[in-house]
This record gives structure tokens, sequence and C-alpha cells, in this order.
């Protein structure tokens, strides 16, 4: 029954594509929109079918693709991701009719949207290396069109496409490498054929083929220093899609990762382990760190994007540690916590952009400094908004908590294992993710505060209105599953160990117990979410009720705050995103190198007097400055030189062909 | 049809294939390229009958009649009528000179019988040791394109490159079957046609049909 479940599954995103093709005008974004949600519905059956039997669904056909057919095979794994995606698509197709004109009704948009959905759960749901490569190259592809669908007139959106497309498409071949190279020495193209054959494949092509891997979904998944495209691609993007990418396609390079590492070559050395650990610490301090400093709120959400990319991979590679020096238990532990961290993220970060995306709908703009005294103006969006921040800020009661409390338990406990290695990397992988905590919470202060709060800093913020309730909706319904997560964990961590247990070999799946609390069985360890938030909502009663006995004493006057002896108070007298942020800039100075820039111009008469100071600062990616700019100037200059093959000379290109022929045969014969 | 008299005609037609290319590298006069060009495909039409009367093979005779009128005939006509009369049509300064293009094709002759092991290989049957003059013939074409200055020279080499690709298919596997040959043959003609619309354009607008002319049309 699942099996056809599936099917159906494929269809519905392969009718509601053709549907937004094909459909008028004035119907096809609701049309395509409802036929991917119902595509959604059909594979959280499966996938939740798969989760509760605990037994993986098969699908072949020969039809589809040539030579090889196509195979669908839905594991526990897949499931849970599958899961998300989902969720997070059908959040997004709520949202969708809303915000279309805005940037998203187009006849291209209507149809690719629906491509771009079904091929990531195809991706999820591939059996075989040519099915997930299909699929894999299908949502590349999808993903770009997206981005720059309906904004083509802006030269932000074409270089941002640009560098997404070559940064995915660099990283797609070296998926494709990395799967050859498997498939080929394990004889088979079925994921089943590689796992069994994994333990006889020679130690070098395992290395390379991990190596590869890790580059490939590294760069999908946002990994320092393969991240450059998702600060540009994410911001240019229409907000769904940008929702989707963030939220949905992300989770997929740990997806592979895991796959890669886990499922077909049954656990790496630990020296890859150790790699994945460093990447993830760098990513994640990184990351946190661009999204302090950022002041345009998307670019915010993309660097937090790689910020919490970061920790998953650090709880993914803990586990890898832990599962290889035989502490099993632990090891699961961890992989839960990188599962959960991957859950919760997607509905925080889809969340966040979906409101993001209204904000922009009703202001007109993501930059901080010319937001502000929204939460008068769009009340449920910046609920919403403040929610899905504090959950990636990973504060109680909310679900971030719960990952980050997993993650720091599994690490913690890691420390009492013996071993160098573990040792080193655990402790310094603790102190480092501690600090990303701390910037995270800085990066949403800054965005609730200087974005949300005060007074309006522009005409476009003064004039915003609520956005209509199919936009308020979509971006709440995840917020509500943030909260729904952050009280009873339990309702998904089941699941989740059952799925860490197919990944981390011998891994026990009763590492968790309890129903309102969590418990660590065998180790020390307690939380209590839903007494957490009954507790916090007693404090908040009582704060707010002694507010309440505090304004009801008659005594009460009312007088202007103190402003500098100026009766006028104006909104550029507010704190703005650059000034928050600047005393982290001097502290990260060194990382950071943000350009400063100050133009004093003096009045006509006199230089004594000074008519205006002009401050500007802007903070780059100090990656892409020293890494990549380098890089493409070599090209470039490789691209120049080449120029002089091409003279235009029909002989000379003929020429090339018949030294090309010779070449061919000499080396054939 | 004795086996030596056999032999002796695949032989001489094969010979003669080849010949007439390096031949096409000698002259210089368009109109005689053409004409060696017509004569070496009457030579692979020879090729094809002798093969379909040894073989029995009906198919194979039809084709040698379609190659003989196309090859042979068609295409020379319709070649001859983009030639202009007077100096223009003499290939007057190739890139690299007659002597040393004869060189270049007894070199690539060589190359041909020297790789072309594997292929001989292949072949069960006599046959198979003239292959070489067909991939001879391929890379003779190639560089006749590649050193002549002349549109009407450039089609002789494509149209060279194909006759030997032709040769090199009737002797390893006894032909095309009929449908894929007729379709070649369509194509090639069809190739021929577009070209000489376009050279009558060029030479109109331009004023020659030198291709070197054209490369301040780059950029």
């Amino acid at each position: 029954m699942s099996g056809a479940v599936l099917v159906l599954e494929v269809a519905l995103g392969a009718a509601a594509a053709a549907a937004g093709g094909l459909a008028p005008r004035n119907i096809r974004v609701r049309v395509a929109a409802a036929l991917t949600a119902a595509a959604c519905v059909a594979a959280i059956v499966v996938a939740v079918d798969v989760l509760g039997s605990g037994h993986p669904v098969a699908v072949r056909t020969a039809e589809i693709l040539p030579l090889t057919g196509a195979g669908l095979v839905l594991g526990q794994l897949g499931a849970v991701l599958v899961s998300v995606t989902a969720v997070v698509a059908i959040a997004v197709c709520v949202y969708w009719p809303g915000y279309a004109h805005h940037g998203l009704s187009s006849r291209a948009a209507s149809c690719v949207v629906p491509v771009f959905v079904t091929s990531m759960l195809v991706v999820l749901e591939a059996g075989d290396t040519v099915t997930f490569l299909v699929a894999w190259e299908l949502m590349a592809l999808s993903s770009l069109l997206l981005v720059l669908v309906d904004q083509d007139r802006r030269e932000e959106t074409r270089s941002a496409g640009q560098w997404y497309a070559v940064m995915t498409h660099a990283g797609a071949a070296s998926i494709v490498l990395a799967m050859v190279l498997v498939s080929a020495h394990a004889g088979g193209h079925s994921f089943a054929a590689i796992r069994s054959q994994a333990g006889h494949l020679p130690g070098g092509v395992r290395d390379v083929a991990l190596v590869l891997a890790l580059v490939g979904f590294g760069s999908k998944a946002g990994v320092v220093p393969l991240h450059v495209w998702l600060p540009k691609a994410h911001p240019e993007a229409p907000s769904p899609v940008s929702a989707l990418m963030s939220g949905a396609m992300v989770n997929l390079g740990i997806y592979g990762i895991l796959l890669v590492g886990d499922r077909l070559l049954g656990g790496g050395p630990s020296w890859w382990w150790t790699a994945v650990v460093a990447l993830g610490v760098v990513s994640a301090l990184y990351g946190a760190l661009q999204a302090s400093a950022a002041s345009d709120l998307k670019r915010l959400l993309a660097y937090s994007t790689t910020d919490n990319m970061g920790l998953v991979l650090v709880a993914v590679g803990v586990s890898g540690l832990l599962a290889d020096g035989r502490h099993q238990t632990l090891g699961a532990l961890a992989m839960v916590a990188a599962l959960l961290l991957v859950v919760n993220h997607a509905l925080f970060k889809a969340s966040l952009f979906l409101s993001v995306g209204s904000i922009q709908a009703a202001t007109g703009t993501r930059e901080l400094d010319r937001l502000g005294g929204l939460v008068r103006r769009m009340p449920v969006t910046t609920a919403v908004f403040v929610v899905a921040a504090l959950a990636v800020a990973a504060l109680p009661p909310l679900n971030g908590f719960v990952g980050e409390w997993l993650l720091f338990q599994s690490l913690l406990h890691g420390l009492e294992v013996s071993g160098a290695v573990v040792g080193v990397v655990v402790s310094v992988a603790v102190a480092a993710l501690a600090l990303t905590g701390g910037l995270t919470v800085v990066a949403f202060v800054k965005a609730i505060g200087v974005g949300l709060l005060g007074r309006p800093r522009s005409p476009g913020a003064e004039a915003a209105r609520e956005v209509p309730h199919g936009m308020q909706i979509g971006a709440g319904l995840l917020a509500a599953l943030c909260m729904v997560l952050g009280v009873a964990p339990m309702l998904v961590v089941p699941y989740l160990e059952r799925a860490a247990a197919t990944v981390v070999a011998g891994g026990r799946s009763s590492v968790l117990r309890g129903g309102i609390e969590l418990e660590l069985s065998g180790l020390h360890g307690v939380l209590a979410p839903a007494w957490t938030a009954v507790g916090l909502a007693l404090v908040a009663g009582v704060a707010v009720g002694t507010r309440d006995l505090v304004r009801r004493r008659p005594k009460r006057r009312v007088a202007e705050g103190w402003a500098c002896g100026r009766e006028l108070l104006t909104p550029r007298m507010q704190y703005t995103a650059a000034s928050f942020a600047e005393p982290l800039e001097r502290v990260f100075d060194d990382v950071l190198r943000p350009d400063r820039d100050v133009t004093v111009s003096h009045v006509a008469e006199s230089r004594f007097f000074v008519e205006r100071v002009a401050y500007r600062s802007s903070v780059g990616d100090v990656v892409e400055r020293v890494a990549y700019r380098p890089a493409i100037r070599a090209v470039r200059w490789w691209g120049s030189r080449a120029r002089a093959l091409q003279n235009g000379s029909v002989h000379r290109y003929l020429g090339y062909g018949l030294v090309a022929l010779l070449v061919v045969l000499v080396v054939l014969a | 049809m004795s086996r030596s008299g056999y032999v002796a005609m695949l032989d001489l037609g094969a010979g003669v294939v080849l010949v007439c290319a390096v031949v096409t590298l000698w002259r210089r006069s368009l109109a005689a390229i053409i004409r060696v060009l017509a004569l070496q495909g009457v030579a692979l039409g020879g090729v094809a009958l002798v093969l379909g009367l040894r073989q029995h093979d009906g198919a194979l005779v039809v084709v040698s009649f379609v190659v003989v009128a196309e090859k042979g005939a068609a295409i020379p006509a319709v070649l001859m009528r983009v030639v202009p009369r007077g100096p223009t049509s003499r290939e007057l300064s190739p890139l690299v000179n007659v002597p040393a293009s004869l060189v270049a094709a007894g070199a690539l002759t060589l190359l041909a019988f020297a790789v072309s092991g594997p292929v001989v290989a292949l072949v069960p049957t006599a046959t198979g040791r003239l292959v070489p003059l067909g991939l001879a013939t391929v890379l003779i074409g190639v560089l006749a394109m590649a050193i002549r200055k002349k549109a009407v020279s450039q089609i002789v080499g494509l149209l060279l490159v194909d006759n030997g690709i032709a040769l090199v298919a009737f002797l390893a596997t006894g032909g095309f079957p009929l449908v894929v040959e007729l379709g070649a043959s369509l194509d090639v003609l069809l190739v021929v046609v577009v070209l000489r619309v376009l050279g009558s354009e060029i030479r109109s607008r331009y004023g020659v049909l030198d291709l070197d002319e054209l490369q301040e049309l780059h950029d």
C-alpha cells in the first residue's frame, strides 16, 4: 500500500508542476500550491508508516530512467527528513498564494516550485545512485531557476544566481564522482548492493569518496568555506523559495554526508569524523559571527543557517567518533541530537524566512536599519518571528533548547570517554559551541530589537500593514510546531532514535526514556521541558501581574523621557543594527575585517565648520575575499590567455580538429 | 568472378579512392578537383558493387548505384555551378604549399596504416586489410579542410571525409543497411546544397569566396 502512496506522491508532484505551467493565470498558483501540498501529505503518510513499522518501503520501475530504471527505497533516516521537508513545504504552500504577487506568480515559478519540492522528496527516497543523482540535479537546477525567476531585473540577483550555479554544479560534480567511484568498485548501483560490498572496498577509494562527498554535500549544506553562495542566493530568492532552500534543501547536504559516510561506507576512519567536527565548529562560529554583524535580515538568516548546519555537523562527527571507539550508546545519542537539530532548524528557519517575506512584502525592504516599529503594525508576524527567533537562540521552552541540550549532553558525556582524539575534539567543540550560542543570541536580539521594536525608521516601515491570513498561517504553523516540540519533544524523539539506530552501527535504541521528562538512561541527565514551560509561564504571569499591580497605583506621573535636552525624539536617535554590532565587530576585527569609511565634508566658507559626516560600514565575507576572489581572478586571467586560441580563422579551428583527431588515433592505437 | 579477380577489383577501387584524395591536394584548379571527386565517387560505388555482387546482396547493389548517382554525378554537378569562371577558380595560395601538403598526406596515410590495427583485427574477411585506405582518406579530407582557403575546397574536404567513412563502412561491415545509406546520402546532399547557397551568398556579399576574408567578422 505504502509503495502506491509513494508513487502517488511523485505523480501529484508532477501534476502540480503541469498545473502550474498550464492553468490559467488567476488560479495557477493556488492549484499548484494545493497539489504540491497534497503530494507532501502523501509523503508524510508514507514516512509515518515507515517510522511506525520500522520497515522500509521500496518501489522500482524500469520505465522512467533508461538502462538502470528508477528505484525508490524509503528508510527510517529518509523518512525523518521527508517528514520535515514535507511539513516545511506544506507551510510554504499555505503561504505562497498570499505572497505570489510579490514575485512568485509567473507561469515558470508555478511550474518549478512543485518540481523543486518533489525532487527534494525523491532525493531522500532514492534507493540507488542513478535515481539519487538525477533527483539531485533536478533539485539543483529547479532551485537555481527559482532564485532567478521573476527577479531578473536586479544585478545582485543575477550575480547571486551565478555564484549559486557554480557552487551547486561544482558540488554536484563532486557528488557524482564520489557515487560513481563507490558504485564502480562495489559492482552495483543500488544503495543496498554498495552497502553489502562496503567492507571490501580498497582504503584509498573509501578515503577519496569520503572527501568528495564531504565537499559536494558540504557545499549544499553551506559549510565554511563552501558557504559563499548561501548569503547571496538565500537573500535574493523570493522568500518562500528561501524558506524551502534554507529549511529543507540544506538538510539534504547533511543527509548526503550521512548516506555516504554511514549508510554506504559503514562509517569512516576517525580522521574523517574529526574533519567533519572541525568543519562544523568553523561553520558554526563563522556563521554566528557573520550573522551578528549582518544588517540585511535575510543575509542574517542565511548566515545563521551556516551556523546551525555547523552544529549539526559537530553532532554528526562526534557521533561517528564515539561510535568508532565502541561507544555506540553515546554515538546514537549524538546522532539523535543531530537529527533533532535538523528538524528544529527546518521548522524555525523556514518560519523566519516566511516572516521576513511578510515583512518585506509589507515594508518593501529587508534592511534592518529601515525597519522598526512593526510590533504595533504587524503583531501576528512579529509574534511568529519572535517565537522562531527565540527557538534559534535556543531558549526554553522552545525546540531549539531541547536540541542544543541533547547536543551538549552528548558532548559532555563524550568528554568522559578515554582517548586523546575524542577528548581534544570534544572539548574544543564544547568551547566553540558555547561561544556560538552567545553570538546567535546577539544576532537575534539585534534582529528583534532593531527590526521589529522601536519606531519605524523609514516611510515603508511606517506604512506597513499586516499581511493576508494565508501568509500569517503559513509562517505561524511552523512557529507553533516549534513550541509543541519545545514542550513535548518526546512526540518525535522515539522516531529519531530509531532512525539514528539505523545510521550508527550497533547503536542501541533506548538511550532516551520518559514521557513528559526526557531522561538519558544509563547516563546522568534529565530534562523536563513541559515543567520548564509551566515554570516559565508562572514566572511570566507573576511578572505581568506585579506590573499591573504597580501600574494600578494612583500616583502616576506622565513626563517626557530624557532626550539629551531635546524635546523631540526622532527615529534616527535609535540604536541601529550597525551600532549594535559595532562592539562585536571591534572584538572580532581580524575575522570580520569590516570596511569602514568616514567622509567629512566641510562648509564651503570655512574648513572649521563641518557640514556633514557620512559613516559607512559594511562587512563582506572574508572567506570570499581571501579564497574565492583570487581564484576567480586566476580563472579570468587563464580565460583571457585562452582567447588567443580563438582568432576567428576557420582554418585554425579545423586544424585543431585535425590535431585532436590524430592525437586520439595515436592514443587509442 | 574468381576470387583473385574479386580481390584485385577491390584493391583497385579502394586504391583509386585514396589516390583521388591525394590528387585533390595536388590540383589547384577547382574544376579539376571536382572532377577528381566525381571519379572518387564512382570508384566508391564500384567497391560497393563488387562487394554486393560477391556477397549476392541485392540491397548493396542498389546502394552502389545510389552512391554513383549521388557522389559521382549529383554532388559534382551542384559544386560545378558554384565554381566561377576565371582566375578566382584556382586555389592560388593554400595555407600549406602543394609539395608540403602531399608530404603531409603521405605521413597521414602511414599513420592510418599504423593506427588501424585494432579495426583490421575486428574484420574477419580479407577486405579488412583495406580499411587503412578509408581512414587515410578521412584524414586527408580533414587536412584539406584545414589548409585550403576556398569554400569549395572546404566542401570537397568534407566530402572526402564522408567518402572515407563510407569506404571503411563498406569494407568493414559489408555496407550500411539500405535505409541508413540513403539517409546519410541525403544528409550529405543537403549539406552540399546548403553550402552552395551559403557560398553564393558569401560571394555576392563580399565579392570573394575566400574564407580567410571572413576572419574580420570575428568579435
